[in-house]
């Protein structure tokens, strides 16, 4: 029976704006809205999805230690005597290889109270490798206030060898709270210098006989004597064949090289010594490090993968 | 032909007189001679020089130079005379530096500021004798118009700056004479001490080189240190603009002794008295509280201490430097050793001529410097002192003797002439240097030095009014003197520090000279008050 019509008060489709800061109650008129709309945002959560992401998330942390401790293995199997912490995820700086002590006083002379500054003097032409590998054991050991400068004999330096030392210490605007002073200077030398207490010492000229002397105070010379004339054995060939001499002498060096790192895996045994390093560098410094026999070859990668050549790479292009 | 007849004469005469007589006359007689002889001589010379002078036009002196009128003329410098100007004619304008005249030829050496040119003037179809005659009799000094043809030559002259060139002269003319007795020989005030000794020649000693500066700075040597000077002050203040620098001028009359009441000269203002700035210390500082952050300025500083040494003047150009920092006064320091480093790299890069120059006469080791620069401290300074021997205490200051040692303990370990010492002890620094936060012992304050003697005294500056008036009571200053310095910093005053160099000792240090009065043009010192 047609009613009178009534005219609507209020248009049917008005737009309501609706506070959205309101908790959203479920609409009991209508079908078709999702249920689940409303229980994000209420804040609670299938807990089956959960459960999911839990489960993914535990399967990529285990697939991630699992990936270390492989690489981990993987560094060892191939570098004897590296103590790397194989679960560690982040390959952080190697621990120190050198475990023995030694008495600062009874090599550099009594502390006046004042910073033990050794100082070096290089010709940028050759930068000696050796010494900064053994600057980074050395800041391993001890608190070590480390500079670069030039000479003013020289008169531009690239900026990798400005740089080789590492970032400048937070703390170095105050010399006396560290227990010893490395200081590089690049200068026009002929040979390479260390001076360390002129009124006492005379300077030590020479990248081998500096080395020498850095390695006393880590502490590790090899208290053998037979093993001590073998490292200088192994230091001299190094200097005197493999960087002075001509192409046969280095091939000659390179087959002797290989032929100890076939017996044993650093040159001394067991023990990673000052001969590896000086050895390592002068055979970077070659450039031949494609061209070297296959234990020669292994040997550089072990020597890298105990993290102290770091600072040598970026020189060598 | 006359001595003839008189000796002829006398001949007769001798058996008419007695002895003695005839002695007498035979002298008469030979006087006589010898006068006519001369008489005939200047008749002769007479009759040459009345003979045609046909360069009588190519030579002579001009009447004083009043802008008569204006010439068209190019005038080449000495310096500019090279072998690519062979065989051209030009004309040069210079001082004559030698003249010697042999037979008839004339050399002489002509100088225009550090260069040296060996002219030729010979008698030929271009020149008389009298021409060369009048070359040869110029003094010396004379500033003179020449117009010559360049000839190059096969042996180099060494004794001259442009060695492979010679000129030939055509026409030579007089500006400017020179008295012919001058006080000094430029020749000896260029020459080095030991050489003078050696082969018993003249050098000439500072106070006469002092007396006559105008003429002892014409030496190449002198030329050389003032123009090396000028590039010190120029790199001074292009490294310091390009560092975003101001430059900012003070007052050199002020009313109160900023630095300490002995060392002022007092002047008549009026009716009261002022004083001579002894430093620009107060108005950096004011500059610096008045939000310019990096200020320097570049004038003179009076300083009236009665100390008659090889590096202390009354009157000396300061360039002072004074600069807000962030938070710590290391920044300040390695701003101002940069501002260093890059003079000496300029001078090194920039002056090789001069450094050379002066090292003829005065030899010394090349300048050596870190880039950065070294940084000692107090402590590592006194330990160097004690291992070499030297007994003195932890908070002493270094005396001269011992900061000379120290400068060459440094450059045996580092081999480098320019370091910083950082770290006084406070007792020994005036009473607005900062104390060290961590030992009260020691103060935020650094001095540098150059070939082992100090060129600036620098500290991190106290910023904070009450500390400052504790420090000054403590030094027992009268507060009310300095009433006007402490009230600077009641309104808001950022941390700074600064320091101050004296530009005569700098050129002097840097060339390995032994006396500050070789560096300053016109030195004021106790006992010199001109020129």
């Amino acid at each position: 029976m047609p009613m009178y019509k009534v005219k609507p008060v209020s248009p049917a489709d008005i737009k309501i704006d609706v506070p959205s800061c309101m908790y959203k109650s479920p609409n009991v008129h209508g079908h078709g809205m999702n249920c689940g709309e409303h229980a994000l945002q209420n804040g609670e959560v299938d807990p089956s999805l959960k459960a999911l992401e839990e489960r993914q998330d535990e399967v990529l942390r285990r697939l991630y230690e699992l990936k270390a401790t492989v690489d981990g293995f993987a560094k060892t199997v191939t570098t004897p005597d590296a103590d790397l912490d194989a679960s560690t995820p982040s390959p952080g700086p190697a621990e120190s290889v050198f475990r023995g002590t030694a008495d600062l006083d009874s090599l550099l002379g009594k502390d006046l109270g004042a910073l033990r500054d050794i100082v070096i003097n290089a010709n940028p032409a050759r930068p000696p490798l050796s010494l900064l590998v053994l600057h980074a054991l050395l800041c391993q050991r001890y608190q070590v206030l480390s500079s670069v400068h030039v000479h003013s004999s020289v008169s531009a330096v690239p900026p990798p060898l400005l740089s080789c030392l590492g970032p400048r210490h937070i703390d170095s605007y105050a010399r006396q709270r560290f227990q010893l002073g490395f200081t590089l200077i690049w200068k026009d030398v002929s040979e390479l210098q260390m001076k360390f207490s002129t009124q006492s010492m005379c300077p030590i000229e020479g990248e081998a006989n500096v080395a020498r002397f850095l390695f006393r105070l880590l502490g590790a010379e090899p208290q053998d004597p037979a093993a001590a004339t073998q490292m200088d054995c192994w230091i001299d060939k190094a200097v005197f064949q493999l960087s002075e001499g001509g192409s046969k002498d280095r091939a000659a060096v390179l087959r002797s090289l290989n032929a100890a790192l076939g017996r044993s895996p650093w040159l001394l045994g067991q023990e990673f010594s000052l001969a590896d390093i000086v050895c390592a560098c002068f055979v970077l410094r070659a450039s031949q490090t494609t061209s070297a026999p296959v234990n020669v070859q292994r040997w550089l990668k072990s020597c890298q993968n105990l993290g102290h050549f770091d600072c040598v790479y970026p020189l060598l292009q | 032909m006359t001595k003839e007849n008189v000796q002829g004469a006398g001949e007769e005469e001798q058996q008419a007189q007695s002895k003695k007589a005839l002695k007498k006359q035979q002298k008469e007689a030979e006087k006589a001679a010898k006068k006519a002889e001369k008489q005939a001589k200047l008749a002769a010379e007479q009759q040459e020089t009345d003979e045609d002078d046909f360069a009588k036009d190519r030579y002579g002196i001009c009447p004083m130079v009043q802008s008569q009128q204006k010439l068209d003329r190019a005038l080449v410098r000495v310096q500019d005379l090279t072998p690519e100007k062979a065989e051209q004619q030009i004309w040069v304008r210079a001082r004559i530096h030698t003249s010697r005249a042999k037979g008839k030829q004339c050399f002489l050496v002509l100088r225009h500021q550090q260069f040296t040119v060996q002219a030729l003037l010979a008698v030929g179809e271009r020149a008389s004798k009298q021409m060369v005659k009048f070359a040869a009799n110029l003094t010396k000094e004379s500033i003179i118009d020449v117009e010559a043809v360049v000839k190059k030559v096969e042996q180099k002259i060494e004794s001259c700056s442009q060695q492979d060139v010679e000129l030939h002269v055509e026409r030579i003319f007089v500006i400017s004479q020179s008295e012919a007795r001058l006080p000094l020989q430029l020749e000896d005030a260029v020459r080095p001490e030991g050489e003078g000794d050696e082969e018993g020649r003249a050098t000439v000693n500072q106070d006469t080189r002092l007396d006559n500066r105008v003429i002892d700075l014409r030496t190449t040597t002198s030329q050389a240190i003032f123009r090396l000077q000028s590039g010190v002050c120029q790199l001074f203040r292009d490294t310091l603009i390009n560092k975003g620098f101001v430059e900012i001028q003070t007052p050199k009359i002020i009313s109160a002794a900023s630095e300490g009441g002995a060392n002022v000269f007092t002047v008549s203002y009026f009716k009261t008295s002022a004083y001579l700035a002894q430093s620009p210390q107060l108005y950096k500082q004011m500059c610096i509280c008045a939000d310019f952050d990096k200020v320097f300025c570049v004038g003179p500083v009076f300083r009236a201490e009665d100390s008659n040494t090889h590096r202390h003047l009354t009157e000396f150009v300061g360039l002072d430097i004074e600069m807000a920092f962030n938070y710590h006064y290391h920044e300040v320091i390695d701003s101002i050793t940069d501002t260093m480093v890059q003079i000496f790299k300029g001078l090194r890069d920039r002056f090789p001529t001069e450094i050379q120059t002066v090292n003829k006469q005065y030899p010394s080791e090349p300048f050596k410097f870190l880039e950065p620069t070294l940084r000692l401290e107090y402590k590592e300074a006194v330990a160097m002192l004690k291992a070499a021997g030297v007994e003195m205490g932890d908070e002493e200051d270094l005396s001269t003797p011992n900061e000379k040692l120290l400068g060459r303990l440094v450059k045996e370990k580092y081999d480098t002439d320019f370091y910083v010492l950082d770290k006084y002890p406070l007792a020994v620094r005036p009473f607005y240097t900062m104390p060290d936060p961590n030992n009260p012992k020691y103060s935020n304050s650094y001095d540098m030095f150059m070939r082992g003697e100090e060129i600036l005294s620098g500290a991190q500056r106290i910023h904070d009014a009450q500390l400052l008036t504790e420090r000054a009571m403590h030094h027992s200053i009268d507060l009310e003197k300095i009433k006007a310095y402490i009230d600077s910093f009641r309104y808001g005053a950022p941390p700074h520090a600064g320091g101050g160099i004296g530009l005569e000792r700098v050129t002097m240090l840097y060339l390995g000279l032994h006396n500050v009065r070789q560096t300053s043009m016109f030195p004021r010192d106790p006992k010199r008050l001109t020129p």
